[in-house]
């Protein structure tokens, strides 16, 4: 029997570098962090998509909550904001922008102020003025508040009011003594009928840790006086200031302005460690295609009342890439941001010592590379996982038990199972067929009648090759199994004269065109060159077809079979994520192995699109949808006739395999199968068998165990009178447990574990 | 002597026999070892051939989840 060399140890200190450049290049092709477009339009940055969420649910303090965080005097924002935010609104591109801004009004007016703030939170340590008054004086008084500065204001007003009044005298009286209560609510000190000359202004700068002034205050003191207004300083006098034209960018002046007096405050250099200011570029992606074209609610000059304004809130699409998330249920099940999804397991494969806890979901992803298709911008996470794979195997941190039972059924296909022989009659042969280790686990008897087609109406020999490709070995990242199997194929397909290949299977067509030097077809394209065989018949009722991920990108395959399907009399109903955005039955990547969850939620996905019966042309997409209880068949069981039933369980995928070989050893080329059989009765209760089919023990184990019992004679009985034996099979020790019958034994239950138990002396 | 501490300790009540030896099994020594690192346990083992027994709920329970932990090292 075949082994794999399980790896020895978990103490292996290696890493194999991966790229930064690669993996930033990778990862960042995902957008799903990216801002909404009114966001990254907003220099102030207002999270847009929450706001609106939360006035749309009625729930005004929540939105005005967000809305301080960029407003201190969110009315006098939201009565002359530009609002910039709304020229790039996705709405805009098939109806009319969204309101934002008379939607921040009516949050303004109705929203109800959180009670906490002003007078009870502790203050800094540094003092800062601001001397002067207008729009900017006091949206960057404002803005000091907030960051809990002590603040204190010089102006030439005699109060409060007319402070605020030379700041904004755009507001109405409602929305003005609205912000005259909010004023007086904040905790900023005043001086009134200040005389702002030289003499003043350094006599507070003697005793204030940063000085802050307006910009006409500044240009009447020191008429030279130049600013940046990146950084709106005045670094000759050493004081806080700028030019600013309008609402918005006084309010955008007033918190760079802010940043710079925290920069100042700490002594450092305000130009450093300032972040992202300003509006910025998003890539975004928003699918449009199901949005509905609206125009606003009017509004009357008085602005919205607060049902209008959710209204309004509640046309907003909520932009958010999640088109890889909508089509894959891997990248669903692990809930998370796809480009960070990806880091987290480049940098798991970069773990030196301790644990590699993005194994598993390393393992999950099928590699079927239909995120890259439905993305935007072509994120590749099978790459991202494959890549990963290979980089574990290659430092010998990758665990086999997940791999392990499908690595060494694919060493079952290539030698128990393995068959090669020219047509009978001719010495090298034409065609080679490739039906692929699933359809000869899964279908044999149809595997059967194709060969037997083929032979018939193909003229120049077809040879047969019963074996697995190699993909299994390939998606497990175990590269050096891979070159050994290609390099096994690659000799048996020469030692037949390199005939062309006909492959059964999609993922086997495109494995074998990768490294075999004579040209490989579908068996699709040679049967709509020959015509359907006799006897071949469609599905008397509409049917849905399921692309395989093998014929991703390969449109001439996924062509062929609808031709066919046609051909066949088939009906096929319309289904979404067809053909290239197909998505994975969980067979592939071997993600039915690593994590059956993620591959039933698989499989449910591709199953949700339709409730009509399945046609597909994998054998394992066939195997897996009708695991899942939906009636499922492949297309060339409707060529030839034949019906594979109820799917086998992993015993019975190995016997098909098995007994198609050694049929066809018999019936085509007249030889006498080497067969073992068994020289006792082995029987098993339905218990058993399910057990067995869910813990991966095959009948092959079970003898295994049975034989050195009865070689040994090493048992336990238990309090029932059952008998318990085991043996070590490779890297795993099997236990059955099993009542003696008249001729052999009865199987009550079986189990299994990787660790090895021996006796301790002492 | 020092106390050695086990991981796991199954203490058969005399409820398993030995089928070869016919005697029941007892609390014996024994060691599980996994990819380099062993953990001594104490679990039914015949006190004449050594037989050393893996319960179903064991293996699939503890020394199940101790593989995984060890796998992902
Ligand atoms: S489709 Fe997925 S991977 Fe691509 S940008 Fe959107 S969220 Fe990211
Ligand atoms: S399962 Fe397929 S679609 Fe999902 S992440 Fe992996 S390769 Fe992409
Ligand atoms: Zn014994």
């Amino acid at each position: 029997m075949s082994q794999i060399q399980e790896r020895g140890s978990t103490h292996v200190y290696k890493v194999n570098k991966i790229s930064k450049e690669e993996m930033e290049s990778m990862v960042a092709r995902c957008v799903y962090e990216d801002p909404p477009f009114c966001s990254a339009a907003c220099p102030l940055k207002l999270d847009v998509r929450a706001f609106l969420e939360a006035a749309a649910a009625g729930n005004f303090k929540k939105a005005l909550q967000l809305y301080e965080k960029i407003a201190p005097f969110p009315l006098i924002l939201s009565a002359g904001c530009e609002a910039p935010c709304e020229g790039r609104c996705r709405l805009g591109e098939i109806g009319e922008a969204l309101a934002v801004r008379e939607v921040e009004r009516a949050v303004a007016r109705f929203g109800e102020q959180s009670r906490l703030g002003g007078i009870f939170r502790s203050k800094k340590r540094r003092t800062v003025a601001v001397l002067g008054s207008g729009l900017f004086a006091l949206l960057l008084a404002g803005e000091l508040e907030k960051k809990a500065y002590p603040v204190t204001v010089f102006c030439e007003e005699a109060d409060e009011e007319s402070w605020l009044r030379a700041a904004a005298d755009f507001l109405d009286e409602e929305a003005f003594s609205l912000e005259h209560k909010r004023l007086k609510g904040k905790d900023i000190q005043f001086e009134f009928g200040c005389v702002l000359d030289r003499a003043f202004l350094e006599q507070k700068r003697s005793c204030t840790d940063v000085l802050c002034a307006s910009w006409e205050l500044t240009k009447r003191l020191f008429p030279d006086a130049v600013c940046t207004s990146e950084l709106m300083f005045c670094e000759a006098e050493r004081l806080v200031t700028g030019p600013t034209e309008g609402v918005t960018d006084a309010a955008f002046g007033a918190k760079k302005t802010a940043l710079t007096v925290d920069r100042l405050a700490q002594n450092l250099d305000p130009r450093n460690t300032r972040g992202q200011e300003g509006p910025v570029e998003s890539r975004l992606y928003t699918d449009l295609s199901e949005a509905k074209a609206l125009d606003r609610v009017p509004c009357s000059a008085g602005g919205y009342s607060r049902e209008q304004a959710m209204e309004e809130a509640g046309r907003c699409l909520s932009c958010h890439c999640e088109e890889c998330l909508k089509s894959c249920a891997y990248l669903k099940h692990y809930k998370k941001h796809p480009g960070l999804l990806a880091r987290e397991i480049y940098n798991n494969t970069q773990i030196i010592m301790g644990d590699h806890q993005l194994n598993k979901p390393m393992n999950a992803c099928s590699l079927c590379g239909q995120c890259t298709v439905v993305c935007p911008n072509g994120f590749d996470m099978a790459r991202v996982c494959h890549l990963a794979r290979q980089n574990m195997v290659s430092t010998d941190k990758m665990p086999l038990a997940p791999h392990e039972f499908a690595l060494l059924d694919m060493l079952f296909s290539n030698n128990e199972a393995f068959l090669v022989r020219p047509q009978p009659g001719f010495e090298s042969c034409k065609y080679v067929f490739f039906p692929g280790c699933q359809a000869a686990a899964i279908a044999p008897g149809t595997v059967r009648a194709a060969y037997l087609d083929l032979c018939e109406r193909l003229e120049g020999g077809v040879a047969l090759m019963l074996g697995c490709c190699g993909a299994i070995c390939d998606w497990a990242g175990r590269y050096e199994m891979l070159g050994q199997t290609r390099d096994f194929i690659d000799r048996e397909l020469s030692k037949l004269g390199d005939p062309v290949v006909i492959a059964g299977c999609p993922t086997c067509r495109k494995e074998l065109s990768g490294f075999v030097s004579a040209s490989v077809v579908g068996i699709w394209d040679m049967l709509l060159e020959l015509g359907l065989p006799e006897g071949a018949k469609g599905l008397d009722r509409p049917a849905a077809l399921h692309d395989s991920c093998g014929a991703r990108g390969d449109e001439a395959t996924q062509r062929a079979i609808r031709t066919l399907a046609a051909q066949l009399g088939c009906e096929l109903t319309e289904t979404p994520f067809s053909g290239d955005r197909s998505p994975c039955c969980g067979y592939g990547g071997l993600t039915a192995y690593a994590n059956r969850e993620v591959a039933a939620e698989m499989a449910d996905k591709c199953l949700e699109r339709s409730d009509a019966p399945y046609i597909s042309y994998c054998m394992a997409c066939r195997d897996r949808f009708a695991r899942q209880g939906r009636e499922s068949r492949h297309i060339l069981e409707l060529c030839y006739g034949t019906d594979a039933g109820a799917p086998p369980d992993i015993s019975e995928k190995r016997r098909n395999r098995l007994t198609l070989k050694n049929e066809l050893l018999r019936e085509v080329w007249r030889e006498e199968p080497r067969e073992m059989r068994l020289d006792y009765k082995l029987q098993y209760t339905d218990e058993a068998r399910a057990m067995m089919d869910e813990r991966m023990i095959l009948t092959d184990d079970v003898i295994a165990v049975m034989d050195a019992f009865r070689e040994n004679g090493e048992a336990i009985e238990d309090e029932d009178g059952l008998l318990v034996a085991r043996r070590r099979v490779g890297n795993a020790t099997f236990w059955v447990k099993f009542s003696l019958t008249d001729g052999g034994y009865l199987v009550h239950r079986a189990w299994s574990h990787r660790m090895r138990v021996e006796k301790r002396e002492g | 002597m020092a106390i050695e501490k086990n991981y796991y300790t199954i203490d058969p009540e005399g409820k398993l026999k030995c089928f070869k030896c016919g005697v029941p099994l007892i609390k014996g020594k024994a060691k599980f070892m996994y990819l380099d690192n062993g953990f001594p346990v104490e679990l039914p083992v015949c006190p004449v051939c050594g037989f050393v027994y893996v319960p179903e709920e064991l293996a699939l329970g503890k020394v199940a989840s101790v593989e995984r932990a060890l796998e992902d090292k």
